[in-house]
């Protein structure tokens, strides 16, 4: 055993576990193990590690991804049961202004909404969401294929969303009609509520329920985005109400 | 050193390369294990694996880099399964991972879930860009182009975030556990 300071750096030994090296750079390092007390404890704690992490972490992740749209840069997460979050602005604590979403910020929003699942980053998971996304906004899809994950909101609030989600491309209904329809006839402002927290934007039309009068309503985020989407939908002539 | 298959002999002279190379190894396999005593178990397990997948040797080199590698594995194999179970036993230890009398080819299975947790916390802590690329590259068992593609960074970038994460998550379960065992 070597009794002077070793100078073989940690990634070295991290990277003879990860089996990143050559073969000549691995037989140096393994014959180096047997004399390296301290390398070789590394060594065995790296390799309990790698054999720990598929162990214990096996549990579904939320993936997420973000990519440009008319709107700004869009962050978009799913889980293992449909798109979760949509998400291209983000309300300033202390402000009160909505600003753009940021990577950190929607990680940590994602670790709330599901807490104990890890959030990763993976384009690959969310490709089928970003072309649909930017097939609609490029006017060429009219419906989502993509299947949604409502578990983070009330149960209230997904029978709305569920509900707002058959409304077809282009057409809108009351609050009321939207109340109407999940049997809670007397609770429009309460269906305007759980539309504003809807989770999924634009994949769950919530921007397709307007008032009772004609006026376009609410929208989080700025009533600016509805505007577009339902233009977006050849339904400029509500926005003259608006 | 391995050729391309219709080159490379598909024998193994198992018997010589015992008489070769089995007292070095011997004596590399106890000096990782800190003892003698389970040294043979290992290096049966070495010429098994020599007799069962025997590698692919170039005509001009010897079969010794491969078999200090199988063997080297299969120490760290060992003192990895005595790491788990040393900090599992210990009450003030971070209950890593209590795996009980599990071979060390069965690994890391019979994991209770305050153990997992644990471990599961530590990972949650890491920064993002360290954090995702760990999982990718442990959990899922991404290599680093994937990695590299999933983060939209380029390989380098990968494997640096895999590594700063991997060296945080063992100093954190085991130096810090270490350093208070000791004091």
């Amino acid at each position: 055993m070597t009794r002077t300071p070793c100078t073989v750096p940690e990634d070295r030994i991290i990277a003879y576990v990860a089996g990143d090296l050559t073969d000549g750079e691995e037989l140096t390092l393994a014959e180096h193990l047997g004399t390296c007390e301290e390398c070789c404890e590394q060594a065995a704690e790296l390799t309990a590690l790698r054999g720990a992490l598929p162990v214990c972490c096996a549990t579904a992740a939320v993936r997420w991804h973000s990519f440009p749209t008319p709107f700004g840069t869009m962050f978009v997460a799913r889980t293992d049961r449909g798109l979760a979050r949509l998400s291209w602005q983000k309300r300033d604590a202390q402000q009160g202004s909505w600003r753009a979403q940021r990577p950190d910020d929607f990680v940590a929003e994602m670790e709330e909404r599901f807490p104990g699942q890890p959030v990763v980053q993976d384009a690959d998971a969310l490709a089928d969401v970003e072309r649909e996304l930017e097939e609609y906004f490029a006017g060429a899809r009219s419906r989502f294929d993509i299947p949604v994950d409502l578990s983070s909101v009330s149960e209230f609030e997904r029978r709305v969303l569920e509900s707002a989600r058959a409304i077809p491309f282009g057409e809108v209904i009351p609050y009321t009609e939207l109340a109407r329809r999940i049997s809670k006839p007397g609770a429009a402002r309460a269906v305007g509520n759980a539309l504003g927290h809807n989770p999924v934007a634009i994949v769950v039309p919530c921007h397709r329920v307007v008032r009772r009068d004609g006026s376009l309503g609410g929208y989080t985020g700025g009533v600016q985005y509805k505007k577009q989407l339902l233009t977006l939908e050849g339904r400029d002539d509500l926005l003259r109400a608006g | 050193m391995a050729l391309e298959p219709q080159h490379a002999p598909t024998f193994s002279p198992l018997a010589d390369w015992v008489a070769c190379y089995g007292p070095e190894l011997r004596r590399h396999v106890a000096r990782m294990l800190g003892g003698a005593d389970e040294a043979d178990d290992i290096l049966q397990r070495v010429w098994l694996t020599a007799a069962q997948q025997p590698p692919l040797i170039a005509p001009d080199t010897t079969p010794r880099a491969w078999l200090y590698r199988v063997a080297t594995n299969a120490a760290l194999d060992r003192l990895a399964r005595d790491r788990r179970r040393r900090a599992a036993l210990d009450a003030r230890g971070p209950q890593l991972l209590p795996d009980g009398d599990a071979s060390p080819d069965e690994g890391v299975t019979k994991l209770d879930e305050s153990a997992r947790r644990r471990v599961r916390e530590h990972v949650a802590r890491l920064p993002r860009k360290q954090r995702e690329a760990v999982w990718l590259r442990w959990v899922e068992g991404d290599d680093y182009s994937a990695i590299a593609a999933k983060l939209g960074c380029s390989e380098a970038s990968a494997r640096a975030n895999v590594y700063q994460g991997m060296k945080r998550l063992r100093q954190e379960l085991f130096d810090l556990w270490k350093k208070e065992y000791r004091e």
